[in-house]
């Protein structure tokens, strides 16, 4: 096989700018935040952003980095005053491609924990699964409700130097991100009500009211009788703070493993009051730690016997234990072919050029190409395990030459994609970072995509990192509605 | 023949323990080589039981005792007519066809995978092993039926390994085992898997009871393990390395899976207090 064709080589050297048409003039759609923004000046925008700051600080808004020491450091969460906007037309799009994307991951889901057609037609290739880390055995066989595994879905989406969104990346397992999205709208209303004056711009506040009826249908004792809890590995995790969030506003029990019990089959929470039975919880930590009896029976975070309860239909995992195994890195280059064997449609939302370390002819054109490519690990998220290219020393491209010999099923490699730049308020100067978008599906009763969605953007100028555990900022996304 | 097994196993605990889970992977398993005629699962403290059947299609019980107790008793009654009189009883697939053969079970069976390309710290990669071994590991004869390979293999293990000898401990590695030229039947099974799979023969590890007949000298009455290779033509044959036999109707399997983790035949999982101390086992297996 010939190497994939490269945009680092054959596209256009230069990112796609958000917000200007050329280097003159703004895009249509920015041009009344523009003509504001002049008109404000740059004394307004800085008192601005200070209230900004003040605001998260007051709010508490903060996430968790790890680094040098163990426990974590608690940051306040970087925002970007000037928001990024999405035409209506641009986001139909985009709904439409993550709509159709989410609903064949999930019949993929359904078919691999059942009777693996996928592999019998000879479309994805066995090893793939089994060699795969999230593949779970223990839950072969059991149907969730509907056969809906990612109740969640936070999909990362990318622009190309020509303008066109690709998927980068699919997060089904345990998502972040949606508490710093609602954050960042009230920000911005709070401290700029006068640019919402100018634009429709859809609502994206209403996600928890989304995502707690979608919990709701999922109770075995009915719609009525839903008792949902929020499982959290605890204050050190990294999206602690959106645990409490979305607990409390959603109005349900934020509760860690040790606040509950599972007997004969039935969970339950310890309360003050007595035991009281849960129907959905919602869950926020890993597969791996979820139950010790059946995953790994070191792990103090889980709840012993809760597979065992939800494969007895009387409770719901959201997402379901499993879903893992359809966004693992090595699986997404097969994603196009899994939503025409399913759907029998042509993805409307590209992926991103992808190399398979296990094919010897992609290696190595990889390994000559080793400075224009960035290397991930299929089974790590958030930035970690990940080599980027352009801005890689020789040792460690070395490095990660050895480790992809050592295991090539666990590494995927693709061409830098130069993401869409968009300007930022820094320190007093407007300034273009990289940036990409996560937006939030939910997958209830129907498909819905909330209307905008966490923009990430990279922080260091010239950086295409914008994780915000690896120093990303963000900012307010607006769908506009018309 | 038939069997009575009564398989009793006390867990004492220095404190008291609660909201304690537990699976159990006893009941022997039904198929071709075997019949259930009857069998029973018994707790103390009493607690509720509830069954399912895994992926590797084992027969699983479990229970939750939640209130805090000092001492957990399984017991296992079970009677069991074994059928496999002679494991050579089969009509082999032709050498020529044997290739599309797998290939046709694999499509068939995709999770017969799993018996190809497992690979943990109990069957590790071939290359590990080799690194440890001071002879040579056997040579897949392709030219030949895979059982006259298999025979040779089930040969050479006790040659790597040998039995007991003060590792009474079960190996979490196998090559700790095999650096210290000692096991029990566990490694003896890993070992022979292992090399089966490199050869790219679907291959499985097997917990069971065999008759106390054929106990080897100094070798206790215990759960024994062995393992199983897909065959062409003979379907899932055993391969018991420690007495240098092929599993029949001497043999009691209960549970599979890729290795001894999956086959476990008790896992737990507890809150408060420390892990059981050594547990005591009473195993009775009756000829009737």
């Amino acid at each position: 096989m010939p190497p994939l064709s490269s945009p680092a080589s054959s596209g256009p050297k230069t990112s796609y700018h958000e917000f200007y048409a050329d280097d003159f003039s703004p895009r249509d759609h920015y041009r009344l935040l523009w003509d504001h923004i002049r008109a404000t000046g740059n004394n307004a925008l800085e008192t601005k952003d200070h209230e900004s700051q003040l605001a998260l600080q007051t709010e508490g808004v903060t996430f968790t980095v790890y680094g040098e020491s163990e426990e974590g450091i608690e940051r306040i969460w970087p925002f970007d005053l000037i928001p990024r906007i999405i035409t209506a037309a641009e986001w139909v799009r985009i709904e439409s491609g993550l709509k159709q994307r989410v609903r064949a991951l999930n019949l993929f889901l359904e078919d691999l924990y059942g009777e693996q057609k996928i592999i019998k037609d000879g479309v994805i290739p066995p090893e793939l699964i089994y060699q795969g880390k999230d593949f779970r055995r223990e839950i072969v066989g059991i149907v969730p409700p509907r056969g809906i595994y990612t109740h969640i879905s936070g999909i990362d989406i990318i622009r190309d130097e020509q303008g066109d969104f690709l998927i980068l990346e699919d997060n089904l397992r345990t998502p972040s991100g949606v508490s710093y999205m609602i954050e960042n709208r009230i920000i911005e209303r709070r401290i700029l009500p006068e640019f919402f004056n100018k634009y429709r711009v859809r609502r994206v506040e209403h996600y928890p009211s989304l995502l707690l009826d979608a919990l709701r249908c999922l109770s075995p004792r009915g719609k009525g009788t839903a008792e949902i809890v929020l499982l959290t590995p605890g204050i050190y995790n990294s999206a602690y703070f959106e645990h409490t969030f979305l607990a409390k506003e959603m109005g349900i029990e934020l509760a860690e493993g040790r606040d509950m019990v599972v007997i004969n089959d039935i969970v339950y929470l310890k309360t003050t009051k007595g035991l009281k039975r849960v129907d959905v919880i919602y869950r926020r930590i890993d597969d791996d730690y979820l139950d010790p009896l059946i995953f790994r029976s070191d792990s103090s975070l889980g709840i012993a016997g809760v597979i065992n309860a939800w494969r007895a239909g009387n409770v719901a995992i959201v997402n379901a234990p499993g879903s893992g195994i359809a966004d693992d890195k090595a699986v997404y280059p097969f994603v196009p072919d899994i939503i025409r064997y399913y759907l029998g449609q042509q993805p409307i939302l590209k992926n991103v050029p992808t190399y398979q370390m296990t094919n010897v002819t992609d290696r190595e054109y990889v390994f000559d190409n080793m400075e224009r490519m960035v290397v991930k690990a299929v089974s790590e998220s958030g930035g970690y395990g990940m080599l980027m290219g352009p801005s890689s020393t020789t040792a460690l491209r070395k490095e990660f030459m050895d480790r992809v010999l050592e295991n090539p099923r666990n590494y995927i490699a693709q061409p830098v994609v130069y993401l869409s730049r968009h300007i930022c308020y820094m320190d007093g100067e407007l300034e273009a970072r990289h940036l990409d978008l996560r937006p939030f599906v939910i997958y209830g009763e129907d498909i819905q995509v909330v209307p905008g969605g966490l923009t990430r953007v990279a922080l260091r100028k010239g950086s295409l990192v914008v994780n915000s555990s690896q120093g990303g900022g963000s900012k307010d996304t607006w769908v506009l509605a018309e | 023949m038939r069997y009575l097994i009564e398989h009793e196993t006390i867990l004492d605990y220095p404190a008291a323990v609660r909201e304690h889970h537990l699976e159990l992977r006893l009941t022997p398993r039904q198929d071709t080589g075997q019949r259930l005629i009857s069998h029973r699962i018994e707790l103390e403290p009493a607690a509720e039981r509830h069954s399912y059947q895994d992926y590797f299609g084992n027969g699983v019980d479990y229970f939750c005792v939640t209130a805090p107790h000092t001492c957990l008793t399984t017991r296992l009654t079970a009677e069991v007519e074994t059928l496999r009189e002679n494991p050579f009883d089969f009509e082999p697939v032709p050498v020529y066809q044997q290739k599309e053969w797998y290939a046709q079970e694999l499509r068939q069976t995709p999770a017969l995978y799993d018996y190809l390309l497992h690979r943990s710290s109990l069957t590790p990669a071939i290359m590990k092993l080799a690194a440890e071994l001071d002879c040579a590991v056997p040579r897949y004869e392709a030219e030949q039926v895979p059982l006259n390979s298999l025979l040779e293999l089930m040969a050479w293990v006790p040659q790597v390994l040998s039995y007991g000898a003060g590792s009474t401990a079960v190996h979490n590695d196998l090559l700790d085992a095999v650096r210290h030229r000692t096991g029990v039947c566990q490694d003896f099974a890993h070992l022979f898997i292992t090399v089966a799979r490199s050869w790219h023969l679907p291959s499985r590890y097997v917990m069971g009871y065999m008759d106390p007949g054929i106990l080897a000298e100094g070798e206790m009455i215990a759960t024994h393990a062995w393992a199983e290779v897909l065959v062409p033509g003979g379907g899932w044959i055993g391969f018991d390395p420690v007495h240098n036999l092929l599993a029949n109707d001497r043999y009691v399997a209960v549970a599979v899976g890729r290795d001894s983790y999956d086959a476990a035949p008790q896992r737990g999982s507890f809150k408060g207090g420390d892990a059981a101390t050594q547990p005591q086992v009473n195993l009775t297996i009756t000829n009737q």
